[in-house]
């Protein structure tokens, strides 16, 4: 087996990081808000679009060549641009691939960004608010699936859960532990979607959806977008923010399936991070803070066993402990993440992990002392998955 | 708001499904069974799943298995789904192997639980078409 290469690691940087306004932004079309998101990450960086080369992109899932779509937009060409098709994993694949082309010599900086206006689109009309779907009907299955009353995403995420708490004993204890951590986290964060308080009484009073999720355990619909700016180690030290070094990444797709084998709890994060983890020359215990795909409770859980935080099955003892809490052992999501900063699928996490590791944050927002940050991205038919890990420069 | 009259969608059988719900019509659970490797494999598709053979039947299973994992529809996503609110919608595992989604029908909802027996059920749709869904079976030594 060829191992992951170990030159790559801190050979490239990120060197800018924007968002664009976040939750819910009327009437937005995803390409506006990324180009917004864009624009701000180049400002960050202290470049502008002249200097980009490298275009990697996604946005919703029936944006066909989206990359040319936002690149025309902004009127850029590129020596190096695709969009991907990774789900929520997508967005870290992005980072991962800029640093091949980077050092294939295909592009010297390289943006990376996803946009995405999933509030706008489901509030156009009732049927689409109770429809909820970011995605095509044709796109959607045909048989096996719809004769049943089996929709959406929060469902085949509920099934890895149920299983999770039949195996191993997890409760929903453990999933709020999880909802209000993140939310204490948003109630820090300005741009956050949601930053009222959350008790377990709100968390155990709220409507159940797909059960055993209700609805604190389900992140949220937003309008957003993020982007990163990519470029040399070596170039991003003379720019205008302080870089972070791309340490390692890693990837790995359960391509069989969520419902083959014991994918839904034992995810491909395993895989994902053992790469990442070789890459970076790193075990979990040196990680100082993680920003995971957090697109419902269950998949944080889940997430901490396979990186390897925790034993498996002994992420709901580990979450209840408090050691996702700003100020734990392991600070999560530190915006808040997807639960209640806003569902950017994936990208908001690299941008936050970015800022941890600046050290930018005022002290209540702040991870004391980050050097290392963990990262991953979740998605496709829930067996996509990326792993990013960042260090302070 | 929602439409008292709206319909459960209809399964759209596909050129490689066609066998599997006219089996079901005849209360029968057809699966693709390959002669090469002897596994079955669903959803139905033009190669063994499991060895890529083009060598292979629709066989006739058991409709026995245990629920591997299971949901609870709270929330109404489709309108001709809201008389049945709340239902189970379950990933069920045969005894030959394949893994299919579907509905355990019969049991209170608080009462399913992963792994349990059921067994497959034929529900016929006016509308002339049958789908399988599954029972919690009866457990040995329970009163048949």
């Amino acid at each position: 087996m060829i191992e992951q290469d170990p030159a790559l690691r801190n050979r490239c940087a990120i060197a800018g990081a924007g968002n664009s306004r976040l939750g819910q932004v009327p009437g937005s079309s995803s390409l506006d808000l990324l180009a917004e998101a864009i624009s701000n990450a180049l400002d960050d960086a202290g470049l502008e679009l002249a200097d980009v080369d490298g275009l990697i992109t996604r946005g919703p899932d029936d944006a066909y060549c989206h990359h040319q779509q936002i690149g025309e937009r902004l009127g850029l060409n590129a020596r190096f641009s695709t969009s991907l098709d990774n789900g929520g994993a997508s967005q870290i694949l992005a980072v991962a691939l800029a640093v091949m082309a980077i050092n294939a010599g295909l592009a010297s900086v390289v943006v990376c960004g996803y946009g995405r206006n999933a509030w706008s689109r489901t509030h156009v009309s009732d049927a689409a608010r109770v429809k909820n779907q970011t995605r095509p009907d044709d796109q959607h299955n045909q048989e096996f699936g719809p004769e049943y009353g089996y929709f959406g995403a929060v469902a085949a995420h509920a099934f890895g859960a149920q299983r999770h708490m039949h195996e191993f004993g997890t409760t929903r204890e453990d999933f709020a532990a999880i909802a209000l951590a993140f939310r204490d986290h948003a109630t820090r964060n300005p741009a956050a979607q949601i930053r009222k308080p959350l008790s377990r009484e709100d968390y155990f009073n709220a409507r159940e959806i797909v059960s055993p999720f209700g609805l604190f355990d389900c992140s949220l619909r937003s309008d957003g977008a993020g982007a990163v700016i990519v470029t040399s180690a070596e170039r991003a030290r003379d720019l205008k923010s302080r870089p972070v070094l791309i340490r390692g990444f890693g990837s790995h797709n359960n391509l069989t399936g969520w419902f083959s084998g014991d994918n839904m709890i034992r995810t491909a994060a395993i895989q994902s991070g053992d790469a990442a983890y070789r890459m970076a020359g790193i075990a979990p215990a040196e990680v100082d803070t993680v920003q995971l795909y957090d697109c419902f409770t269950y998949m944080v859980l889940v997430q901490l066993e396979d990186y390897g935080f925790c034993r498996k099955g002994e992420g709901g003892a580990f979450v209840r402990s408090g050691a996702l809490r700003l100020g734990g052992r392991l600070p999560a999501n530190t915006s808040g993440g997807q639960l209640s900063e806003a569902h950017v699928e994936g990208m908001l996490q690299i941008v936050e992990g970015v800022r941890q590791l600046r050290g930018e944050y005022p002290e209540e927002r702040q991870v004391e002392d980050a050097e290392i940050a963990l990262i991953s991205g979740h998605g496709g038919n829930q067996v996509c998955h990326s792993t990013l890990i960042l260090q302070r420069a | 708001m929602t439409d008292p009259l709206a319909e459960k969608p209809l399964p759209r059988a596909s050129a490689e499904s066609l066998a599997y719900w006219e089996g079901a019509k005849q209360h029968k659970m057809l699966m693709l069974h390959c002669s090469a490797c002897g596994q079955f494999w669903f959803p139905p598709s033009a190669r063994c799943h499991h060895c890529l053979s083009t060598d292979f039947a629709w066989d006739e299973v058991t409709g026995e298995g245990r629920i591997y994992s299971f949901v609870v529809y709270h929330r109404l996503y489709h309108p001709g789904f809201e008389r049945d609110l709340p239902y189970v919608v379950a990933i069920v595992e045969l005894r030959e192997g394949p893994r299919l989604l579907t509905n355990i029908v019969g049991a209170r909802w608080q009462d399913v639980r992963c792994d349990v027996p059921v067994r497959v059920v034929f529900d016929d749709d006016p509308r002339g078409v049958t789908i399988p869904k599954f029972a919690i079976a009866d457990q040995p030594g329970s009163q048949a």
